[in-house]
């Protein structure tokens, strides 16, 4: 089966055509708009949140796999069903991916699936490599969704349901490692430049509190340990500041965020007795929490299967939100597209 | 209220925001101004909880926008004199991030100007600095600067723009 995936919900504008065959999902095409360049014609930045950036962005990709002898073929004869972010996300920037796949759907009688972000970030574990057998993953499954805007637990009882075990009550993690940088002047993107850093610092230099780690419930805190970097850098001396100084602080930053991650994650993996335990979002590309995440799995829980996403599906994409329609389409679980409405604060 | 406070906790600056809250009539746009970790964010989650939202404030740095609507059997505690109380009611919070914005014209473009002015809405914006010409097309705006102190310290300082506008 193959699927149609659009993903509008934020800053990303993307667009992906996978197949799905039994539990395995194939990527044919994908492309994100960001990696594309468009000179904007009136001589400024376009901003990435415009929802007219969207719409300038989602034209040029539809238009880009409709000429080349591409997967979707005339009229998406080439497709069976489509499948949209519908939220959660910003309203203006729903809409726009939204509205299009109805009216594609509409148009060439496609059926159309209407898919949750988080449910897209879960199943970019779903996406194999052509040439490697990846495990299927059994259920029930624990998974810890990692980004710059979320930081959530989820309990997967099969395909499609979801139980929410707890989330971030203030930054997400992906935020605080961000904000992290901006305090040691690191530059953008955050997350890979603390990592970097980090690498050659000592990640028992500091020892930064790891919030709610002892808290019975699932639900994280990265505010205060952010402040807490702060505190330590506006405090030390200044002649201190040295990049050892900084490696210092990004190792032990980032020991402290993942290690609150692991240690629920396990906990919540042994309650609910998980088969299974998987990464997903854009923060899952950190080396520390891999690493951590799966010593932790071999060492607590031998027999639970760890499954990573692929590197290049770990931020936001239309693949993964393809791959999720696969398993909705394959449910027959479609939306009228007369009927389909972004939900901004859809809760998975 | 006070117009320059100095809290020492996270209780404090909740407070502070109740005693804020009561001020509020609906169509304002609140600035938060103030360096990463100045205090803006433990304001907002104060100014929620006054307002009895329940559910987590998170940061909305990501996200950029979250509405938050206030249940409506709560009502404000009203300073007002009697025959005015309960004339206004806030039935909505919108809890804006500019930080990773450049300009106003990017924060209308996710959607804010649905919001702004709406009678029974209260906007909060977070690094209000970044998107001026937002707060300067704004009837009612109230300002917020946070500064960190010593320690632990942090000063909040509030400014109100047509304060007489506020009042009636």
């Amino acid at each position: 089966m193959r699927i149609l995936g659009i993903e509008t919900s934020c800053d990303e504008t993307a667009v992906a055509i996978v197949e799905g065959r039994g539990e395995k999902v194939r990527v044919l095409q994908h492309e994100v708009a960001s990696q594309i360049r468009i000179h904007a014609r009136y001589g400024g930045v376009v901003p990435e949140v415009a929802a007219r950036a969207h719409v300038e962005k989602l034209d040029l990709l539809l238009r880009g796999f409709g000429t080349r002898d591409s997967e979707l073929g005339r009229d998406g004869k080439g497709i069976d069903a489509i499948a949209v972010t519908a939220g959660p996300g910003l309203i203006t920037s729903l809409r726009v991916g939204v509205d299009v796949a109805r009216t594609l759907a509409w148009a060439w009688g496609k059926p159309l699936v209407g898919v949750n972000h988080l449910e897209g970030h879960i199943y970019a574990n779903w996406i194999g490599h052509a040439t490697c057998n990846t495990q299927h993953v059994t259920f029930p499954a624990v998974v810890l969704i990692v980004s710059g805007g979320h930081t959530e637990l989820v309990l997967m009882t099969g395909h499609g349901k979801y139980r929410l075990l707890g989330a971030t009550r203030d930054d997400a993690v992906g935020e605080a490692f961000d904000k992290v940088a901006k305090i040691l002047g690191l530059g953008y993107p955050g997350g890979p430049a603390v990592s970097k850093a980090a690498e050659r610092g000592n990640p028992d230099a500091i020892a930064f509190p790891r919030p709610m780690i002892n808290s019975k419930d699932f639900d994280f805190s990265f505010s205060g340990l952010k402040t807490a970097v702060l505190y330590r850098v506006r405090d030390s001396n200044f002649k201190l500041q040295t990049s050892k100084f900084t490696a210092d602080v990004c190792a032990s930053f980032e020991k402290a965020a993942v290690d609150v991650l692991v240690e629920k994650t396990i906990r919540a993996a042994v309650k609910y007795k998980a088969k299974a335990v998987l990464l997903a979002g854009g923060v899952s590309a950190n080396r520390r929490l891999r690493k951590d995440l799966g010593y932790a799995i071999a060492e607590r829980l031998p027999t639970t299967h760890y499954s990573l996403p692929t590197l290049e599906f770990t931020t936001d994409n239309a693949a993964m939100i393809a791959a999720a329609g696969y398993f909705r389409a394959r449910k027959r679980q479609f939306v009228d597209p007369m009927k389909l409405e972004p939900k901004a604060n859809w809760q998975l | 209220m006070k117009h320059r406070v100095v809290s020492h906790s996270e209780k404090e600056t909740f407070a502070f925001a109740r005693e804020f809250a009561k001020t509020l009539r609906g169509g304002e746009v609140v600035a938060l101004i103030g360096d990463l970790g100045s205090g803006k964010t433990t304001f907002v989650r104060g100014l929620a909880r006054a307002f009895g939202i329940r559910e987590p404030i998170r940061s909305p740095t990501f996200t950029l926008m979250h509405i938050h609507h206030v249940k409506r059997k709560f009502q404000i505690p009203n300073s007002l004199p009697d025959r005015q109380a309960g004339k206004f009611q806030i039935r909505t919070l919108v809890h804006v991030d500019a930080y990773r914005l450049q300009n106003a014209r990017e924060l209308e473009e996710i959607g804010i100007g649905e919001y702004l002015g709406k009678p029974d809405t209260v906007v909060l914006i977070e690094w209000a600095d970044r998107v001026k010409d937002i707060l300067r097309r704004s009837k009612k705006v109230h300002e917020l600067r946070f500064f960190h102190g010593k320690e632990l310290e942090r000063k909040i300082i509030l400014k109100t723009k047509k304060a007489r506008a506020v009042a009636t």
